[in-house]
């Protein structure tokens, strides 16, 4: 006989999912591994001689890096004689504020970082996270793509996207060679529906860094660094080459930050043994040493590696933290579809959004799950209502807010509108009528007629090589009668002349005015402290549209 | 100048060589820019902030654009103010992040192409450590960017330690 239990709980969703038991000799453990170095550093004239148990003259080229350039050396030897679970009372501690904590934290070492992390529970990482994120205001980011790079559904989903209250927005390709449409589509719809939203097109490093020079993107996230130096050097850089990166996107004014996550090593296969936390613990240390603002962890695109082991979604939140106690930005995943159970998939979200942090997915899609072409995401256009429900249950700002559809229709219109003038005005293919019209009521590609993506693809180079910069998109808005959106594309164009945003979790508000861990900071000191719901922004977030209201009835 | 006025600027031009970074550009008002006195810079400092062709903030207009007296060349940083920045930077304990803009304030200079050519040049297998000693030699003589070309050495010798130049 069978079990009928069991065969009802078979076909739950959870049990859709693939779970694989810690397998420590090839790094399948989230913490603690056994092969863990043991924290250690040792100076002599300066330099590091020993790092978590390795000589100098047995450095690899991440070891060097992190070396030179990644550990606060006057107060190393002082915070490493200091017993881990020691430093992690202090970073629960309230009484411990940020700015004297992060006095300790930048003297550490990764294996120390790690260890430090394997003496919390994830209440107390969520603690951690909250006081130590470097902005006091919690953000999101966003993905806006379709699978058929259609610009028209970009720019109207970026713009919906905007009005929702996604301070960043990324798109990538279905064809790389979409690339300079997307970036086109995503620049223009979001600035139609918020000034002063930051965007972004992930694609190669050096084609990423091209776009943003000529400014059809503000900022760039896929810089990916590795843990060990054989995934680092297959990843077809050095922590030399994307630190140069870092610098020549900071020397054209372009915001950037790096991006990492447990599980990559494991998944490429050279993690040498070591748990998937103490080698993300080296990217953070990496990113440091680069002297980039911010990263992009939380596993990102290997989730399903440290989703499958024990105490894996615990290690993506203390990756996240380790990159706050590093005093830089964090973007912090739940960008992957990752679980078929929606139960697994808010536990997991939950461990960013309650605490809060500079953006607590860094790719909520703002489009259907078969549209996101980084894979899904773990929240997606579908459950918007679901995150604003959360929200308001919670009192929690998850940086989002409800809409009305009229409000929805209207911007998404417009948007499709500006990209069609600026499609006509840059002599690029055209876009009909039609499709601005589906556009403006589509859920997904879908419900988009098709292009003659052959057309668009040899207009996508010849933007290129016509160099069009984002002056001649602000003309183009400019001569179609859209002077505003125009106006908006100017001052993202003039933030590069100040670098104001390049700054620590650096995000633009409508007036243009950068909120960022230079004049935003986090003074989380235990309640009544730090981020705080406004009585405005707590109207926003409980006035859902289907709420009942009692005044309806008299 | 006082006594603590006078310490602090020692105590920052020792720092400052510590850290192995060229001597500060001054602020055009003559002190260190600092978080708390002049950031945002566009809206506490722009009357200093320039554009590399001499424009200031309030000049780079729509009117500009739509008349061709502002090009995409007056919507870039200068030097001056990525030193700037990176003042801020330090005065809020961001050394790291100081150095990347001060690396990256001697790469305004070099022409875009340039830049893509060199980021691939460092990438693992991609140059002969002669390679990489010229383009160090490039960013120095040529642009006088002298962090950069003492960090592509560093670069270079560490390759050829661990094999990963293009033999």
């Amino acid at each position: 006989m069978k079990s009928k239990r069991f065969q009802v709980l078979a076909e739950r969703d959870v049990n859709k999912d693939g779970f694989i038991k810690e397998w420590p000799e090839v790094g399948l453990i989230a913490m603690d591994g056994p092969n863990d170095p043991t924290p250690s550093i040792k100076i002599q004239n300066g330099k590091v001689v020993e790092l978590d148990g390795k000589k100098r003259e047995d450095f690899d080229l991440i070891d060097s890096f992190i070396a030179e350039y990644g550990i606060e050396l006057s107060r190393a030897e002082e915070v490493m004689a200091i017993p881990s679970v020691d430093l992690a009372k202090m970073l629960v501690d309230v009484n411990v504020p940020r700015s004297e904590m992060v006095k300790y934290t930048i003297a550490m070492t990764p294996a120390k970082a790690a260890q430090v992390l394997g003496k919390m529970n994830v209440l107390e990482m969520m603690m951690a996270l909250t006081k130590m994120r470097p902005r006091k205001t919690p953000s999101n980011q966003c993905h806006v793509t379709n699978v058929k790079d259609h610009p028209v559904q970009i720019a109207a989903d970026s713009a919906e996207a905007s009005l929702r209250g996604f301070d960043e927005h990324e798109t990538t390709v279905g064809v790389v060679r979409y690339a300079p449409f997307n970036a086109l589509s995503l620049l223009v719809g979001s600035q139609v529906g918020r000034p002063g939203v930051l965007t972004q097109c992930a694609v190669e490093e050096a084609t990423e860094l091209q776009l943003g020079m000529r400014g059809l993107t503000a900022y760039a996230e896929t810089v990916s660094v590795y843990g060990t130096e054989q995934v680092f050097v297959d990843g077809d850089d050095t922590p030399w080459s994307k630190a140069f990166l870092a610098s020549a996107y900071a020397s054209r004014g372009l915001k950037m930050r790096f991006t990492s996550g447990t599980g990559s090593e494991v998944q490429m296969g050279y993690a040498e043994g070591k748990s998937m936390l103490y080698l993300e613990a080296r990217c953070v240390f990496i990113t440091k040493a680069a002297g980039v603002q911010g990263l992009q962890n939380g596993s990102i695109s290997c989730i399903g590696v440290p989703g499958a082991v024990p105490s894996g979604i615990r290690a993506v939140l203390a990756e996240n933290v380790i990159t706050t106690m590093l005093d830089m930005e964090v973007a912090s995943g739940n960008d992957q579809t990752f679980s078929h159970s929606p139960i697994r998939r808010t536990a997991r979200t939950l461990m960013q959004m309650i605490p809060g942090t500079d953006f607590i997915f860094s790719g909520y899609s703002a489009v259907p799950n078969y549209d996101n072409m980084f894979a899904g995401s773990n929240f997606d256009a579908e459950d918007y209502d679901d995150y604003n429900v959360l929200q308001r249950d919670l009192k929690v700002d998850g940086g989002l807010r409800p809409v009305t559809e009229d409000e929805v229709v209207k911007i998404r219109n417009r948007a499709a509108k500006a990209l069609q003038v600026v499609f006509k005005n840059l002599d690029l293919p055209e876009i009909t009528d039609a499709e601005v019209e589906a556009a403006t009521y589509a859920h997904g590609s879908k419900d988009m007629p098709d292009r003659n993506v052959v057309e668009d693809l040899k207009a996508a180079q010849e933007m290129m090589e016509r160099k069009i910069t984002g002056v001649d998109v602000i003309k183009a808005l400019h001569n179609g009668g859209f002077e505003d959106v125009a106006g908006n594309l100017l001052n993202m164009m003039k933030m590069r002349v100040s670098g104001d945003h390049l700054h620590t979790s650096a995000i633009i508000d409508e007036n243009f005015h950068v909120i960022s861990a230079v004049n935003d900071c986090n003074d989380y000191n235990g309640p009544g402290t730090g981020y705080q719901i406004s009585p405005e922004r707590w109207d926003q977030i409980k006035n859902i549209p289907n709420a009942i209201d009692a005044t309806d009835f008299e | 100048m006082n006594q603590k006025d006078m310490l602090e600027s020692i105590v920052q031009e020792v720092m400052k060589q510590m850290s192995g970074g060229a001597p500060a550009a001054p602020a055009a008002n003559g002190n260190t820019a600092t978080a708390d006195q002049d950031y945002p810079l566009s809206e506490r400092r722009a009357d200093q902030i320039k554009s590399p062709t001499g424009k200031s903030l309030n000049e780079i207009t729509l009117e500009g654009v739509m008349n061709g007296s502002v090009t995409a060349d007056d919507c870039k940083i200068r030097p001056e103010t990525l030193e700037m920045q990176a003042q801020i930077a330090e005065s809020v304990g961001r050394a790291a992040f100081a150095r990347n803009l001060r690396r990256a304030a001697e790469l305004i200079a070099v022409p875009d192409d340039r830049l893509l050519e060199i980021y691939n040049a460092l990438r693992p297998y991609r140059s002969t450590k002669g390679e990489m000693i010229a383009i160090a030699d490039e960013l120095e003589n040529q642009y006088n960017a002298k962090i950069n070309g003492a960090f592509i050495r560093e670069a270079a010798e560490l390759y050829e330690q661990r094999g990963r130049l293009r033999v």
